[in-house]
């Protein structure tokens, strides 16, 4: 990882965000916490922000800053206290457990960072799974497409052990988006990869936001990583503490040594 | 380690219980099965040494060793007056009685015979001490003339007789057209306020009577009881020579025990026998149990040995875990066992033994179930703790991915037992093991069996395959199926122990089905009878009827034909060999009935010297027409008959027939079966009602068309059918608790691809079905193979006995089916609690789970 990069030039990441888009997904006013009493921990206090469609948004945080929370309430996966989560116009927060994931199923793509297929199943079988599950047939022009932009062509029939780490997190990326959900979450996907093959992931994630209008938002705490993004949001202690637009690595790893360096006090948002 | 063991137990308590109640349910019936045996035995000895209280000594005829002397010759089995009074006359006697005891025939209120299952025993009133102990007049008196009798209390509650009704009493000697009918005047109990000593009804008459009915009229005794406390045996046997055996109370005691004890030792091997199969197939459920454990530690498994645990400590550390599941779970079945044996002999005392007391005896040798259940959980579980040691710490603490273990080692030494066996079978079934056979078809058939069990992995496959293909109309039912076929080896192992049930099952259903197509087969293809005159089988003696009632039979104007059967087997021989003698009052109209011609010869008038045989045992014996053989018949009669015919024909005309003038010689000097062919277009239900109206007062025998009689004669075979099904049903249970195991681990093993299923979509009644849909394969699974090594197990003992007549292999398809859809919903019912935990999981920990 390129710490020792000097940083870019402040103003050139502070390009205006197109914020006239439609938001894909909205959190207003999020408030979740664990536990009780003295061993109470906030993860999310107050959290508003909006992920425009047909952009690539990164959240970034040092560990229990409750980015992995923020995208777990945001994907339906978990409850929250307080606030609610807006998904392509649908509120999905007090939704039952079966509104949710037919949501999740027709509405949302996962990424995950390890154990993203089924073992059992192909490697297109896999990539057609939310389809099957929900009874349906998927578009064969649209799934072709994608198998040849991911270069899958040669590994359909493969199962999932017989792929490398690199290929399986790019047949995840496949499946994530052979329904064209409203938003794809991937958390920490390039994670357990090699730099190469991290690359091939995120450019392909970079490649359907610009070519396809797909809305991803991604965890990550790899500040390369999170340079493929449109736009990068800070979270810091539960709250969103910065919100970069058009970041460099070198702008995500100064805005990051500044986190580490000032522990932000409760209040102070970007 | 032993603190990190019970850590790690107590933080899988749901494991544990699941494998614990295969221990509990195994030990539980061998412990029952020990007490019930020494518990009726107690029992028995308790009844029958009251019966010879006072006792002091009893004098029978010696049998010579040869067995029971032959009912047909109660003059073997007496013991002359005069003997009582040498008896008597020995020093130290104080008193001897002349006892006449044996069977006796009477009919109840219904005109039928009582007591159809337990013989009704005669005997003569003894007044005063010694056997007066143990009799209780309930009401009335004792008889005191010729003509009354006092009948126990079990006589009069099963004839529907109470005290001043009259009874009409036959025997073996007085034939039921000399019977009299005795006024009853008392009613009497056993001591202990019982019924019936062992299920049994009693008569008892006068001495004269008695004697008239039991011993031929003749002034000669059964058995002597002797009193007195200065009584000698050897002064006693000295008085009245070598033909009589004299034994103390207690020795007689101890040999009447024996006899009784036939019942409940047998109702003991069963349950031994099913406490044995149940623990065989906990051994399954055990071994997969601690695989997966195992495969779950593997990791803690592998940071202990990385801090320097050593191979022994792992394999230790899992077999301490077996050890302590083991000991409390045979405890607790131990506990159970002794509880159920209790149960069962008190079920078994009612139902079986006339209301026996039940004195309970815990065996020493219960322990031993103990043992039992704690070597099988600590053997099982050996295996998979060696394989858990053998993993290098390094491996095991990467990724735990646990590929598939090639099956080729297994299948091929599967193969190789089960080839094996199979040889063992086809020389025993063959006849080329000189004379150790039925061992070998024994051995051969077990190790066949594990053969299979070592073959079922790669069998697995295809059926996984086949079954599953059947049931994956739906996404989350192809899952399912997937998963089934995922590691052949478990699904192997749980759905053997379900084989081992359903083969049981299924072989002995194919055996009985095979028994009744043989039966109904002789009846229909080769009989041209319509109706049918015998007893009921299983009776306490042999069933005849009047002759009259033939010739009335045949007098019915829709009657054709009557063919009617004497039969003789007591001791009966031809040139010396043993040989069954049948006789028929009109020979060729028999062979006409039953289907069977005249090879060479002729059967029309039969001579008093000539005889008639089957072309099978003519072929045996090596004799022809006009040869000349000696036939013995049961009275000791021997004559030089002539051959004069050779029959042709099916079953019914096997053996030797006689002329009806030798039926003189024959123990039973009536017809015990009678075979009507009805006129062509008459109404066969009339004429059986006719006949029926005809037997109304022959007590031994009805009339059955042809499909009642083959129910009848084989209505006891569906009885023992039910009960193996019954009891069979509980190793059936072990054996769903092993598929619950296998699916609420495979559950937990899975966790994160439930996760994942979830979060990308699918619901949770989606989630139960896939793990319905594999519960259900397993099962389906299990029951297939079951049922054709269960086929294969009805069709090895068939062909066994294919020379002792059981010609035909007949599949019974009803139950088969039935196996089927039992294991379909044994399926259903086995995935209800997995598939609701892995629908409950937590989508976001389950992602996160380690």
């Amino acid at each position: 990882m390129p710490l020792s990069t000097p940083p870019a030039p402040q103003s050139l990441q502070h390009a205006p965000g197109p914020q006239h888009r439609r938001p894909a997904v909205t959190a207003t006013g999020l408030w979740r916490a664990y536990g009780s009493g003295e061993a109470q921990v906030v993860a999310l206090r107050d959290v508003s922000v909006a992920f425009a469609a047909g952009r690539f948004t990164a959240i970034m945080g040092p560990s229990g800053s409750g980015k992995s929370t923020l995208m777990h309430c945001l994907a339906g996966l978990d409850t929250t206290d307080r606030g609610t989560v807006d998904i392509g116009g649908t509120i999905i927060t007090g939704m039952g457990d079966k509104a949710l994931t037919k949501l999740r199923r027709d509405k949302i793509g996962f990424i995950f960072q390890q154990f993203n297929l089924l073992p059992t199943l192909t490697a297109e079988e896999n990539i057609l799974l939310p389809a099957s599950i929900a009874g349906a047939k998927a578009d064969p022009a649209w799934i072709s497409q994608i198998i040849r932009t991911l270069d899958l062509q040669e590994r359909l029939t493969h199962k999932p052990t017989e792929l490398s780490g690199g290929q399986q997190q790019r047949v995840a990326c496949a499946r994530a988006l052979a329904t064209r959900p409203e938003v794809i979450f991937a958390d920490e996907p390039t994670g357990n990869l090699d730099t190469r093959s991290s690359g091939e992931v995120l450019r392909f994630l970079r490649k359907s936001v610009d070519d396809f209008g797909q809305t991803i938002v991604m965890v990550t705490h790899d500040p390369s990583a999170a340079a493929y993004a449109d736009r990068v949001v800070f979270l810091a202690d539960g709250q969103i503490v910065r919100d970069l637009d058009r970041p460099t690595a070198d702008a995500v790893i100064d805005t990051m040594r500044g986190f580490e360096n000032r522990v932000p006090l409760a209040g102070e948002a970007a | 380690m032993l603190r990190a063991t019970l850590k790690g137990m107590a933080s899988r308590k749901a494991r544990l219980v699941l494998t614990s109640l295969a221990v509990v349910l195994g030990t539980m019936f061998v412990a029952a099965a020990m007490v019930l045996t020494a518990t009726m035995e107690k029992s028995v000895s308790g009844v029958i040494a009251d019966a010879y209280t006072g006792v002091d000594a009893v004098v029978t005829r010696d049998t010579d060793g040869g067995g029971m002397g032959g009912p047909g010759n109660p003059a073997a089995m007496a013991i002359p007056a005069a003997t009582l009074e040498q008896i008597r006359a020995t020093d130290g006697v104080d008193r001897a009685d002349g006892a006449i005891e044996g069977q006796v025939k009477a009919l109840g209120e219904n005109g039928k015979l009582v007591g159809t299952f337990a013989p009704t025993i005669g005997l003569n009133w003894a007044s005063g001490e010694g056997q007066g102990d143990y009799i209780e007049l309930r009401e009335g008196r004792g008889p005191e003339a010729d003509g009354e009798v006092a009948v126990s209390a079990k006589f009069a509650a099963d004839s529907g007789f109470t005290v001043g009704d009259t009874v009409t009493v036959y025997s073996d000697t007085v034939d039921l057209e000399s019977a009299v009918a005795y006024e009853i005047v008392g009613v009497y109990g056993l001591s202990g306020d019982r019924d019936s000593l062992a299920g049994e009804t009693q008569v008892a008459f006068s001495t004269g009577d008695a004697q008239r009915l039991l011993t031929g009229g003749e002034d000669v005794y059964t058995s002597v009881y002797v009193y007195g406390d200065a009584v000698d045996t050897d002064a006693i046997a000295a008085a009245v020579g070598n033909d009589f055996k004299v034994q103390t109370g207690e020795e007689a005691s101890e040999a009447a025990a024996q006899g009784f004890a036939v019942v409940s030792d047998f109702m003991g091997y069963i349950f031994l026998g099913f406490g044995l199969v149940a623990v065989f197939v906990s051994i399954f459920l055990i071994i997969n149990t601690f695989t997966i454990i195992v495969a779950q530690r593997q990791r803690e498994l592998a940071l202990l040995r990385a801090i320097g645990a050593g191979r022994g400590q792992v394999v230790r550390s899992v077999l301490a875990e077996a050890l302590i599941i083991g000991t409390g779970a045979s405890i607790i079945g131990l506990g159970l066992g002794l509880l159920l044996g209790w149960g069962l002999s008190e079920v078994v005392s009612a139902t079986m033994m006339g209301g026996l007391p039940v004195q309970l005896l815990i065996p020493a040798t219960t322990l031993w179930a103990l043992a039992v259940g704690i070597g099988v959980t600590v053997l099982s579980a050996l295996l998979p703790a060696v394989k858990a040691s053998s993993v290098p710490p390094v491996a095991a603490m990467r990724e735990a991915v646990n590929p598939p273990k090639p099956l080729r080692g297994i299948t091929i030494a599967g193969a190789i037992v089960f080839l094996a066996g199979a040889v063992l079978l086809a020389f025993g079934l063959t006849d080329n093991l000189g004379g150790e056979e039925l061992t070998g078809i024994l051995v051969g058939v077990g190790i066949a069996f594990v053969g299979v069990t070592m073959l079922t992995p790669i069998l697995s496959r295809p059926l996984v395959a086949l079954l599953g293909a059947v049931m994956s109309w739906s996404f989350s039912g192809r899952l399912g199926k997937l998963n089934a076929g995922r590691n052949p080896r478990r699904t192997a192992i749980t759905a053997s122990a379900l084989m081992i049930a359903v083969a049981l099952i299924t072989g002995i259903a194919t055996l009985v089905s095979s028994i009744k197509s043989t039966t109904s087969e002789a009846l229909d293809l080769n009989l041209n009878s319509d109706l049918i005159v015998s007893g009921a089988q299983g009776g306490a003696s042999i069933p005849s009827f009047s002759p009259e009632r033939v010739n009335e039979i045949r007098a019915l104007p829709d009657v054709d034909e009557v063919g009617d059967v004497y039969a003789d087997f007591f001791n009966t021989k031809v040139n010396g060999e043993e040989a069954a003698l049948s006789s028929s009052s009109d020979l060729q109209a028999a062979l006409a009935v039953f289907g069977g011609t005249v090879a060479e010869g002729s059967v029309a008038d039969l001579a008093p010297d000539a005889v008639v045989v089957d072309e099978g045992t003519a072929k045996d014996r090596g004799v022809d027409v006009g040869d000349t053989v000696e036939v013995t018949f049961s009275d000791g009669t021997a004559e030089q008959l002539t051959i004069a015919a050779i029959l042709e024909g099916y079953d019914l005309t096997n053996g030797w027939w006689v002329a009806p003038d030798q039926v003189q010689h024959f123990m039973v000097q009536k017809p015990m079966q009678a075979y009507i062919q009805v006129a062509e277009g008459a109404d066969v239900a009339a004429v059986q009602d006719e006949v029926d109206e005809i037997l109304k007062d022959e007590p031994e025998v009805g009339v059955t068309n042809n499909a009642e009689f083959v129910e009848q004669q084989t209505g006891g075979l569906d009885t023992i059918l039910a009960a193996v099904q019954i009891l069979l049903a509980l190793a059936m249970i072990i054996a769903v608790i092993g598929v619950v195991n296998t699916l609420v681990l495979s559950v937990l093993e899975r966790t994160r691809e439930l996760g994942l299923l979830r979060a990308v979509g699918m619901t949770r009644g989606q989630v139960r079905r896939m793990i319905t849909v594999e519960s259900v394969i397993i099962c389906v699974f299990g029951a297939v193979l079951g049922i054709a090594v269960g086929i294969g197990l009805g069709w090895t003992v068939q062909q066994a006995l294919e020379e002792e007549g059981l010609h035909n292999f007949a599949l019974p398809w009803g139950l088969i089916a039935t196996y089927l859809v039992a294991a379909v919903v044994v399926g259903l019912l086995a995935a209800i609690a997995p598939a609701a935990r892995a629908a409950k999981l937590n989508v976001l920990g389950a992602i996160a789970y380690e």
